[in-house]
């Protein structure tokens, strides 16, 4: 049985199952599942089903199982944990009352500080995923109290989070530097730039966003005085803490990013008990709220990672390529129809599982048309992030909506992310069209 | 025409690489044709964590085991990662695969698994790079913070260091950031991490190698294939030792000149400390033995059939040279 | 009496969550200021996050909180979407049962072998596997119900989307 044939209806019936509210997790591992089985089953040509229980049962127990047996991800219930401690402990409350008093002028203050505190703890922490986690019940939850819109207060720190990559340190730049044998120091300095840029971009859409609808964005009224301010900043201590231990920590050579989700846990709570603002109580809540959502977050990660290993199997990612190969396209054309296979696979699989599938037979292809691999790398970074806010599959928006729960419903902050994507194609296409822009810092150390 | 699936954990890039893609051809070759591959790479199909039973339960017809994955399972394969002053990539690698393709001990073993032997790697010698310190003498690893694998980790722990725990592609920054001080490694992997960037000194241990790692193949798609389609397989697997002997050889030498390059400064351990090394390492060729021998194996025969090769192997280069310079 | 075992499930996940913290601080706080180190940490991070994370499943289940898509579900009749949600659960249970049967066999087959971490504790791979099936197996269980409760409900004329009766139990 062919495989592409297999891997494209599978594909037909992923969308069908999503579409009819199947949950994800499910629609994945078990569109995969039945995927796997038909393949095997017909490996020989005949349909012979005994052949195909052993090898399905051991694909989709060792992909799933992998996927959360690892040390290096638990950074990411930890950093969940954070998030729901610091709201216990009002350390979120209190920086949120300085950035107020202090951005209260400008419209979508609060928004543009979160997505600039976004980009700085996913710069620092390198993942995507951890960033939204924690800034999500940092941020969007108190931009709602404050009567933000609500798809502005969802989608601007869903955004944010995919600057995680882009800006080093990154674990996504160091895979693809392993599969393409570039420098990976080199990789880190060319993401700064495009990095920025698409800071800069999402910062922009806020500011336009308010312009058109005031509303969407509340300014405090009255003026604050300085001394107000001045406390402000100063009860906002245990905050900056954190970031400072995250920050030392790190580039200090204390702990690895894993490990600073761990320490700030604790120093959040030492904090948050000898302010008398924890209890015991509180902290198993806070607790049980993080296993929740980290188990919604995970089992449709490793859904998503059975359904790589499916892929796989089926070829179709080397039908595709072996198409565009054959094509014999212009470079333009070239680079716009690999944008294309990543924007689609990215609508429904994790970043690593598409490199993975992907980067063995593009990278040759690339390399044959004499482009360079260090922008290459940008550019396929930048369309992986895109990826983690595009429907249906977008774990950043879920990880966020995990977080607020029913108050917004999953389709409105999607509807919010579209205009941050509008402004992500752009900033893509200017990565992708001006290649200085990232390789102007590695090309001049 | 039989495609074989090849579940690789590694990516389709350096010397391994090559090595694979190298018996995929040969066995291609050998068999006329018949014989075609679809290799996976990157673990797409499964993590090295999983290989084993990937391979056993046909995911992947056949793939790279790693057997520090599976110390109880890949008991007799463990033998090739010992600290045994073995630190010629390949005399390793042909005292592996002889091993390996000729113990009648070691075949039932893995027929009882559903698995077949087919060819072996190696990661080649055990070396270390560190940065802001250099390691001249064994004394110098004391109160390091090292990362490190296997039997030779152990031995840095007993030798006063303090070990750190972290994925190799993170060694990269914790390098970087003064989290560690020194990560094992091997030359060509080392330089193709792109270590040269952070660390300032390399020293050479020439003190063992992990070469615990080949090729396995599930018994029942080995068995349904003919006689001749097998032949081609052994023979293309046994051919790896060779053709990766000369990659990695070379690879290593330009890794070594990519590192001093870079500036790094690269030290050759005095041979009184490499006999300090295995001799503080003795202690884990038992604990082995140990293992081997409580999964029915008999570790002190197979021991002394690896060490006879490696001896046999060893004479065979000193009296002829390496297969690709004679 | 499910509702209890999730509630312990989640319980344990929680002290895994724990556990998660304090290993991994302990083994900084050691390495910065004794130069020294917690055995095997990474082996038994892994380990707790499969406690972490699947032991909550259940749980995860009965108070609905599986992310769906709902976009289309929600511009539909209330009888049509609370029919999808029920069609979601049964097919959560067909997708969920082959890795009942592979977690089974890998516990098995983890525990039989004897295989363990090659560390310096040499700690047995099978408890995160067994962990897995427990996690994923009480999963399915309260799928089953939830798909039972929930035609009942639809039968009786109620409906689903709006409040959650489950929680309520
Ligand atoms: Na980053
Ligand atoms: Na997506």
């Amino acid at each position: 049985m062919d495989g592409t044939l297999v891997g494209l209806t599978a594909f037909a019936f992923l969308i069908l199952l999503l579409g009819l509210r199947v949950p994800i997790a499910f629609a994945l591992a078990g569109v995969a599942t039945i995927g796997t089985f038909v393949i095997f089953a017909f490996r020989t040509g005949t349909f012979s089903p005994d052949r195909a229980f052993r090898p399905t049962s051991s694909l989709v127990f060792s992909n799933s199982f992998d996927l959360i047996h690892s040390y290096d991800l638990s950074m990411i219930p930890l950093f969940v944990a954070l998030g729901h401690i610091a709201y216990r402990a009002e350390i979120t409350t209190r920086i949120y009352r300085a950035a107020r008093v202090w951005l209260a002028a400008i419209p979508g203050g609060v928004a543009m500080a979160s997505v600039v505190g976004c980009g700085g703890f996913s710069a620092i922490t390198g993942s995507s995923i951890a960033c939204a986690s924690t800034m999500g019940r940092i941020c969007a939850p108190e931009m709602l109290r404050m009567g933000y819109d609500k798809r502005l207060a969802t989608a601007s720190v869903a955004a944010g989070g995919t600057l995680g990559s882009l800006i080093p340190p990154s674990v996504l730049f160091i895979i693809y530097g392993i599969f393409t044998e570039t420098s990976i120091s080199s990789l880190f300095l060319a993401g700064i730039i495009p990095g920025l840029i698409s800071l800069l971009g999402f910062l922009l859409v806020i500011w336009v966003w308010v312009l058109r609808d005031p509303s969407a964005a509340p300014v405090e009224d009255g003026v604050t005085s300085a001394k107000e301010r001045l406390h402000a900043a100063i009860d906002a201590w245990p905050a900056m803490l954190l970031f400072v231990i995250i920050v030392g920590g790190i580039y200090g050579g204390i702990f690895t990013a894993t490990e600073a989700a761990a320490v700030c846990v604790s120093a959040a709570l030492l904090i948050g008990f000898a302010q008398r603002r924890l209890t015991v109580k509180s902290v198993i809540e806070a607790l049980r709220e993080t296993v929740i959502q980290t188990t919604s977050i995970f089992i449709i990660a490793a859904g998503a990672k059975i359904f790589v290993a499916f892929i796989a199997l089926t070829g179709v990612a080397g039908e595709i390529v072996g198409a565009v190969q054959a094509a014999d396209l212009n470079v333009v054309v070239l680079m716009l129809a690999i944008a294309a296979i990543y924007l689609l696979l990215g609508m429904f699989l994790d970043p690593i599982g598409i490199m993975v599938l992907t980067l063995p037979l593009l990278v040759p292809l690339v390399e044959g048309y004499g482009l360079d691999l260090i922008w290459f790398g940008v550019v396929v970074i930048k369309l992986l992030e895109i990826g983690l806010i595009t429907p249906p599959v977008g774990l950043n928006v879920f990880v966020i909506a995990s977080v607020v729960g029913r108050e917004v419903p999953i389709d409105r902050i999607f509807s919010g992310i579209m205009r941050f994507l509008t402004v992500d194609v752009i900033v893509l296409a200017l990565i992708m069209a001006f290649p200085i822009l990232s390789l102007l810092i590695p090309n001049s150390m | 025409e039989t495609t074989l699936i090849f579940g690789e954990a590694g990516p389709n890039r350096g010397a391994r690489a090559a090595s694979t893609n190298w018996f995929a051809e040969k066995a291609t070759e050998l068999s006329g044709g018949d014989l075609k591959f679809d290799i996976q790479w990157g673990g797409a199909l499964f993590k090295a964590g999983a290989a084993l039973n990937g391979v056993a339960d046909g995911v992947a017809d056949m793939g790279t085991v790693i057997s520090v994955y599976f110390p109880q399972e890949m008991v007799a394969y463990g033998v090739a990662d010992l600290p045994l002053k073995n630190d010629d990539a390949w005399v390793g690698m042909r005292a592996t695969d002889a091993l390996m393709r000729n113990n009648a001990q070691i075949r039932q073993n893995l027929a009882d698994k559903n698995l077949v032997y087919i060819g072996t790697f190696t990661t080649s010698a055990v070396h270390i790079g560190c940065k802001g310190t250099a390691i001249r003498s064994v004394e110098d690893i004391e109160g390091l913070k090292v990362r490190g694998v296997g039997a030779y980790g152990d031995t840095f722990k007993d030798l006063g260091a303090n070990m750190v725990p972290m994925s190799i592609y993170d060694a990269y920054q914790g390098l970087d950031s003064g989290l560690l001080d020194c990560s094992q490694g091997y030359s060509y992997a080392t330089a193709a991490l792109k270590q040269q960037e952070v660390i300032n000194s390399y020293t050479l241990l020439n003190w063992g190698q992990v070469g615990g790692l080949g090729v396995l193949m599930n018994k029942d798609a080995f068995d349904s294939l003919s006689p001749e389609n097998q032949q081609a397989l052994l023979t293309a697997g046994e051919g790896m030792a060779d053709e990766l002997g000369r990659l990695i050889t070379a690879d290593n030498e330009k890794a070594i000149e990519t590192m001093k390059a870079a500036g790094v400064e690269v030290i050759e351990l005095p041979e009184a400390d490499r006999e300090k090394l295995v001799e503080t390492g003795a202690k884990y060729v038992d604990a082995w033995m140990e293992r081997a021998n409580g999964s029915g194996l008999d570790g002190a025969a197979i021991l002394d059939e690896y060490r006879a090769l490696i001896a046999q192997y060893t004479a065979e280069r000193d009296e002829k040279g390496y297969p690709w310079t004679r | 009496m499910l509702r209890r075992i999730e509630r312990l499930l989640v319980d344990l996940s929680i002290l895994a969550v724990i556990g998660l913290g304090v290993m991994i601080t302990a083994n900084v706080l050691i390495r910065t200021l004794f130069n020294s180190g917690v055995p095997d940490t990474t082996f038994i991070v892994a380990e707790l996050m499969v406690a972490a994370v699947i032991l909550p499943m259940a749980a995860t289940t009965a108070a609905r909180a599986h992310i769906a898509v709902e976009l289309i579900a929600n511009q539909l009749p209330v009888r049509i979407h609370d029919g999808l949600i029920v069609f979601g659960s049964i097919f959560g249970l067909l997708a969920l049962a082959p890795l009942i049967w592979a977690g089974w066999r890998e516990a098995v087959h983890a525990f039989e072998a004897g295989s363990f971490f090659f560390g310096e504790l040499h700690l047995p791979k099978w408890p995160g596997r067994v962990i897995f099936l427990v996690g994923i197996s009480f999963c399915w269980l309260r799928l089953a119900i939830m798909v039972i409760t929930d035609i009942r409900t639809m039968r009786a004329g109620g409906n689903l989307s709006g409040n959650h009766p489950e929680e309520a139990a």
